[in-house]
């Protein structure tokens, strides 16, 4: 067996665990009841999409600095993985949204910052789609990879104008009782291997597509075609 | 020195090619103020709800204005095959980006001079320095912003989709400042102070981030 799939495998056992601790271990909330265990996974996934993106920021730094190719590979891989949990998070908080504020949606500073970062890693994907393989797909990118980490901490600074909604940090405050506080550090951990095994298979496939360029060179003719 | 003169020369370039075909700023000028027209079917505009709604009309109109005068500085030197040559001088890339910039931000300037009085007469909105200035602040983001991305599109396929996804995004922080000072001038509440430094703070990193960036963009 290879060792990809050993690490795949363990990435879903550990999940499942994290899935057992959230349904079984952890107390329901006494104001929110069942609905507030979405709060493990979706904590989980903001900080796994962060982390990914901050990943995609080092990644391309290495790359306009350095012309490094495996920062531009590790930054492709993170991107993706990113826009995934970015995804994942977004789709559940508004599942929790829905039933604790009444509303799916809301414009609050969090949540357009998050919907901001998930637009602009859907465009650096769609960059690379784009732009022609090779040097400046990967600059171009590594240019927007760069400028979507800046401004998404400015847009969040901006709009914090505004009341926010979103609950505060309940980490730092203690506010957490010990089970729940477990419960989350694990998935949290579980989280975050989770992502680094899917950027490290999809920088596997990223690393062999580029030393296939005949195949790459098919594929972009076959997109070319098809658009 | 040399790179200040190199970034007046395109953008003096920039602007009496303008001038002479007198293609952009009419066509901009009319599109503003097609999109007061547009909003004011849209809305149902009257006299009391026209202050609430003109802050957000007046940010729209300006914003793909803005994408298509930023979308022009580069699709037009693609077109002619002139890109290739200008990058291929000995002037660095920052320098050429920003008289690029400069150049589109004077044209949206001009057509900023259209629709804000066009604003203030159909929507009986006030009309003031101070709206004048926000708006003025926000369009040097922008235009820095908005150029960098054109420089970038204008080399890639499907150009006319990608600038708007890619440069939209990045523009919100100027359309929350922005807005927020419009706002307060035209009766809103809010400080319109804070909303000015925030504006010029923003200015400052995106202007300084877009030159650093502009060797990476302008180069092939």
């Amino acid at each position: 067996m290879n060792r990809y799939l050993v690490a795949a495998a363990a990435s879903v056992a550990l999940m499942l665990v994290a899935a057992a601790f959230i349904f079984f271990f952890a107390p329901t909330d006494a104001l929110q009841g069942p609905v507030q265990r979405i709060f493990y996974l979706h904590v989980s996934s903001a900080i796994a999409a962060f982390v990914s993106f901050a990943v995609v920021v080092v990644g391309s730094v290495a790359y306009l600095w350095r012309e490094s190719i495996v920062g531009d590979r590790v930054a492709r891989s993170a991107a993706l993985v990113g826009v995934v949990f970015t995804t994942v998070t977004l789709v559940m908080g508004m599942m929790w949204a829905k039933p604790i504020w009444g509303t799916f949606w809301t414009w609050d500073a969090r949540l357009t910052s998050t919907l901001v970062l998930w637009i602009i890693y859907a465009g650096y994907l769609l960059v690379r789609r784009l732009a022609a393989p090779g040097r400046q797909a990967a600059r171009f990118a590594a240019v927007v990879g760069i400028f979507g980490f800046v401004d998404v901490p400015v847009v969040y600074f901006s709009v914090t104008w505004w009341r926010t909604v979103h609950p505060g940090p309940v980490i730092s405050t203690d506010a957490l009782p010990p089970e729940m506080l477990f419960t989350f550090l694990f998935t949290m951990f579980c989280t975050l291997v989770l992502a680094a095994v899917m950027i490290a298979v999809r920088y596997r496939i990223e690393a062999l597509s580029d030393a296939q360029p005949a195949a790459q060179f098919v594929l972009q003719a076959a997109r070319r075609s098809t658009s | 020195m040399r790179s200040i003169a190199i970034a007046l020369a395109v953008a003096r370039k920039d602007l009496v090619s303008e001038w002479r075909s007198r293609e952009l700023v009419p066509a901009l000028a009319q599109f503003v103020v097609l999109a007061l027209v547009i909003a004011n079917f849209g809305f149902q505009i009257d006299s009391i709800n026209a202050p609430a709604i003109a802050p957000g009309v007046l940010w729209l109109a300006l914003v793909f204005a803005g994408l298509v005068a930023f979308g022009r500085a580069f699709a037009a030197e693609k077109e002619q095959a002139s890109l290739e040559q200008v990058i291929l001088t000995s002037a660095p890339a920052a320098a050429i980006f920003a008289g690029k910039a400069l150049a589109a931000a004077a044209l949206l300037v001009l057509c900023e001079a259209v629709l804000l009085p066009a604003l203030s007469l159909f929507f009986g909105t006030p009309l003031s320095l101070a709206l004048a200035a926000a708006v003025f602040l926000a369009t040097i983001g922008m235009a820095s912003l908005g150029c960098l991305f054109a420089a970038m599109v204008a080399q890639l396929r499907a150009r006319e989709v990608m600038l708007p996804l890619l440069t939209l995004p990045l523009w919100i922080p100027f359309i929350v400042a922005g807005g927020q000072a419009v706002q307060v001038m035209m009766g809103g509440g809010g400080s319109y102070g804070q909303a000015l430094w925030l504006l010029i703070d923003f200015d400052i990193l995106f202007v300084v981030l877009t030159s650093l960036a502009a060797r990476f963009v302008l180069d092939e």
